[in-house]
């Protein structure tokens, strides 16, 4: 322990991390069966370390620490929970000492550690699958609801309290509170085939990680939630946990890179997303040379690596048109007859008409708005897709550019009246502004200009 | 430079309250940033006090207590060196212990007995 000079630090999300990576492991070697109470035992851990590393200062190992600490109350609970098992077994039947005895009860007579784990298994080295990784797996259960494996990530390997979960989710802790004990129960009779999983089964997973990371990302970037930096911590999570997927080289799967291309080509426009006031600005609005160039080399890599197979995925369509935006040094010098082929592969592998909405203005731009408007009338939209106020915003845009203003703001205020923050009625109304009033000369925006 | 004793009460409830890995790094930075500041007062950081316990009163009477004045209950303390009273409290004003909802400080003079 260093009582004064350069006490060792403790990285940014020390305890919320290792939090994840802990449970992660003492889950792995006692069973996910127990993985309430690895959970309690962990976050015991933790109580500690603050008590006593505040007083004493943070010991040369801080990670061993709380994994000594949390490891042996958790084999305490155990040892406890055996004995009083075989104090009931005794009186109720003549179970024979260190015979069949239930598969986590104390051995007898045996001084050692009479506590039995999971079996490893015999593993070659390149097989052995590290405990976080396995545990994401765990938690993106395709059996359980989608949101359900979500809040699993974010209690788990985030770390997050289930108060922190419901602000970031716009939920309450009574809705995540239940998923989570519903989920637990399930976990309980499914989990235990993962306690020791090879390759295969990991891949067979892999969509459902996907979808939950994609998920996960989505929520802090497009989400009604006011705080910027709450938002930029959930894509930087979502971004640290899709990384555990390319520990493993056996694991390596193009779409997990492209899905980590466009999370970080994502991250790398997230501060100049924003304006001084923290509202959102148009994707045309933003000042580029606020985007983080380092972001944008890491995603190209990405990019880069998950150039190989034969799948296109969704994931590899929607990293393509964010390079292509990231590639173009303005707005205006943007490749939008790329853009409009990567959004007709993402509409077909989808279905989503959201794809053909962002065709649409990718088209508008390129050809014109009256382009843009052929494709949306062209679409048989759903009922949802008709109260959306994106879809009224776009047609209300696209009108507005074909110099049809009356119809533009008809389209403009039904979205204002839609839109579900602060931030996007702010920005449709500075369209509505755009759009002069009838009698007024417009001001149309034509293609490439 | 004389010593005193910052005696620290938070609600009995508090003790249930089961904070998060994210709010205890922000507890931790927090008591570090006042150790660093006030590192030439503070001598000793002292120690919680666990909830639960029992008081010994006049003759035999022994109370299931702690004394509970205001619903507020004994958590601990430290013990810090000060020019004056007045410099002790601006000590004791920038304590994280503070942040809890419904907590004090009081601050006394210590003795100096033995």
């Amino acid at each position: 322990m260093h009582p004064d000079n350069q006490p060792p630090q403790l990285v940014e999300h020390f305890f919320r991390h290792e939090y994840g990576r802990l449970v992660s492991r003492l889950a792995g070697r006692f069973g996910t069966s127990r993985l309430t109470q690895v959970e309690d035992c962990v976050q015991s851990a933790l109580a500690a370390a603050l008590a006593t590393w505040t007083k004493s200062g943070v010991p040369d190992n801080p990670a061993g620490w709380l994994h000594r600490v949390a490891r042996n109350a958790l084999i305490d609970q155990i040892r406890r929970e055996s004995r009083s098992n075989r104090s009931m077994t005794e009186t109720a039947c003549d179970l024979p000492e260190g015979g069949e005895s239930p598969p986590l009860a104390a051995n007898s007579g045996s001084g050692a550690e009479s506590v039995s784990f999971v079996p490893d298994g015999v593993h070659l080295p390149h097989e052995i699958i590290d405990p976080e990784l396995r545990m994401l797996f765990v938690c993106c259960d395709p059996q359980l609801p989608e949101r359900t494996q979500l809040i699993f990530a974010l209690k788990i390997l985030c770390g997050f309290s289930v108060k922190e979960i419901s602000l970031r989710l716009l939920s309450n802790e009574e809705a995540v509170g239940k998923r989570l004990r519903r989920g637990r129960t399930q976990l309980r009779d499914v989990a235990p085939e993962l306690d020791s999983p090879d390759v295969d089964q990991l891949r067979r997973r892999l969509p459902a990680v996907h979808r939950v990371l994609y998920l996960l990302f989505n929520e802090g970037y497009s989400s009604a939630i006011p705080d910027q930096p709450i938002r930029k911590e959930m894509c930087t999570e979502a971004i640290r946990l899709a990384q555990f997927l390319i520990r493993h080289p056996a694991l390596h799967d193009p779409q997990s890179w492209a899905l980590l291309a466009l999370m970080h080509f994502h991250h790398a426009r997230l501060d100049g997303r924003v304006d001084g006031a923290g509202a959102l600005l148009l994707l045309e609005e933003q000042d580029r040379s606020r985007w983080d160039r380092e972001q944008i080399r890491i995603a190209y890599q990405c990019l880069g690596r998950s150039a190989s197979g034969e799948i296109f995925s969704r994931y590899h369509a929607e990293a393509g048109v964010l390079a292509e935006h990231c590639f173009a040094p303005s707005y205006d010098a943007t490749r939008w007859s790329e853009i409009v082929d990567l959004y007709l592969m993402l509409e077909k592998t989808t279905g989503s008409p959201l794809h053909t909405l962002n065709r649409a203005i990718a088209i508008a731009e390129w050809k014109g708005p009256a382009e843009g408007l052929a494709v949306l009338r062209a679409l048989s939209p759903p009922s949802w897709l008709l109260g959306y106020y994106l879809w009224d915003a776009t047609l209300g845009e696209l009108h507005r550019r074909a110099g049809e203003t009356d119809k533009a703001r008809q389209y403009l205020k039904r979205a204002l009246e839609a839109a579900p923050t602060d931030s996007e009625k702010q920005r449709i109304r500075r369209r509505l502004e755009c759009a002069a009033a009838p009698s007024q000369p417009n001001q149309s925006r034509g293609p490439g200009g | 430079m004389k010593k005193y004793m910052l005696l620290y009460r938070r609600p009995e409830e508090s003790y249930s309250y089961q904070p998060s890995p994210e709010e205890m790094e922000d507890m931790f930075k927090a008591w570090g940033v006042w150790k660093e500041k006030f590192k030439k007062n503070i001598l000793d950081m002292g120690d919680g006090l666990n909830p639960g316990g029992r008081v010994l009163g006049e003759k035999d009477s022994i109370t299931d207590g702690p004394f509970v004045e205001a619903k507020e209950v004994l958590g601990g303390f430290s013990i810090v060196e000060a020019e004056s009273y007045d410099q002790a409290v601006e000590v004791a004003r920038e304590c994280p212990v503070r942040n809890m909802p419904g907590s004090s400080v009081e601050i006394r003079e210590m003795s100096g007995f033995g």
